[in-house]
């Protein structure tokens, strides 16, 4: 119990809203040194925690064997409060996942596979638009607009302040314990994804500004037409 | 009459545990604030030590209750210094945490140090009633 008092003191402050976030508030190689304060085993389940909650973008879609595996890491996280956290975080992916799966051709529901209690409700209601799941997860009907209409930012956007809430929540309800460590660092993981990706896309908008202003600048239209002078 | 010894001895040694632990938890998470802050590094320290007085009650208690042991008094002196000595101690536990989280929010909002500290002061108000009492009722111990 106690071990966790000084760790949690010295981790800093994250905003309620995570579109206030705006500046990660330490490095990654500044978190990682405090959170060696951590003993093996919270470390071990900290790793595994990150790895199913930020899972690397290219390994999303569940099959059989990696969810075999999942089921036996979130066995292994230290708490079953981050077991019910990890377990949320995969069921909405295991949907978003059917919901990617069912618009490409030739698919099947019994060859879809997912993590968590709503698989075998999802195969069911294969031909529902949202699987029947509106009433269980509110916000999914929103999320299945953005889904539909292609605006896979946005609904990033949505599902990841969906989480940053709900990580929250768990955060203020477990005070200096390995849960408020967790959530933090998983919470830090999203305000890290969202600013990378925010810093992409600025240098992409950059490179587009600047291209564009190079291009019709004074001195290139200048050019231009002295070129098209001497052709003449 | 062993009973009547650890009633004498309770307050004192049970209120030195809960300060034990109390400030242990709160000198842990003050430690952690001096790395997160720039400023204020002195009243976090002084807060960790506020599950300290808990001792100091349970030293007054136990003198209060001094006396010759009988089996006569044995009962009360149990009694009364075996209670009061929970007290203190689970008070002090429960202060130490209350001043780990007015550490950990007042690093956050420096200008809510003052609020965030009236859970610990709640406690340790109760730490008084337990110890105001327990001098008030030895009294009725025979001596």
């Amino acid at each position: 119990m106690a071990d966790y008092y000084t760790l949690v003191t010295c981790l800093p402050w994250l905003p309620e809203q995570m579109e206030k976030c705006s500046q990660l508030p330490l490095s990654r190689i500044a978190l990682n040194r405090r959170l060696s304060l951590l003993d093996s085993h919270d470390h071990q389940g900290l790793a595994v925690a990150e790895a199913l909650y930020h899972p690397n973008l290219a390994n999303t879609q569940p099959d059989r064997e990696r969810v075999l595996l999942w089921q036996k890491q979130i066995a292994e996280l230290p708490s079953r409060v981050l077991q019910e956290v990890i377990t949320q975080r995969l069921e909405i992916q295991t949907l978003l996942a059917a919901l990617r799966y069912r618009r490409r051709p030739n698919t099947s529901a019994e060859h879809f596979y997912g993590y968590g209690r709503w698989t075998e409700w999802i195969r069911q209601h294969w031909k529902d638009p949202l699987f029947a799941l509106e009433t269980q997860i509110p916000l999914l009907e929103r999320w299945g607009e953005l889904f539909n209409q292609g605006h896979t930012g946005e609904l990033q956007f949505e599902m990841d302040r969906y989480f940053w809430q709900q990580l929250l929540a768990v955060e203020r309800s477990h005070h200096f314990s390995v849960e408020t460590v967790v959530c933090f660092v998983l919470r830090w993981g999203i305000a890290e994804r969202r600013l990378k990706s925010d810093a992409d896309a600025a240098l992409a908008d950059f490179q587009l500004l600047s291209d564009t202003l190079l291009h019709n600048s004074g001195i290139q239209q200048q050019l231009n037409s002295l070129f098209e002078d001497i052709n003449r | 009459m062993a009973l009547g010894w650890a009633g004498l001895y309770g307050p004192m040694a049970l209120g030195a545990i809960g300060s034990m632990i109390g400030c242990s938890l709160a000198g842990q998470a003050a430690a952690g604030a001096l790395l997160e802050t720039e400023t204020g590094h002195g009243r976090y320290i002084g807060i960790s030590a506020m599950p300290s007085s808990q001792s100091i009650y349970g030293i007054v208690v136990m003198f209060a209750l001094s006396r010759e042991i009988t089996p006569e008094n044995a009962p009360g002196l149990a009694g009364i210094g075996l209670l009061c000595g929970l007290a203190l101690m689970f008070s002090a536990i429960y202060q130490g945490r209350s001043c780990a989280s007015a550490i950990n929010v007042s690093k956050i909002r420096p200008e809510i140090f003052g609020m965030s500290l009236a859970p610990a002061a709640i406690v340790e108000g109760f730490a008084v009633f337990a110890f105001i009492f327990a001098l008030v009722i030895s009294a009725g111990v025979p001596a």
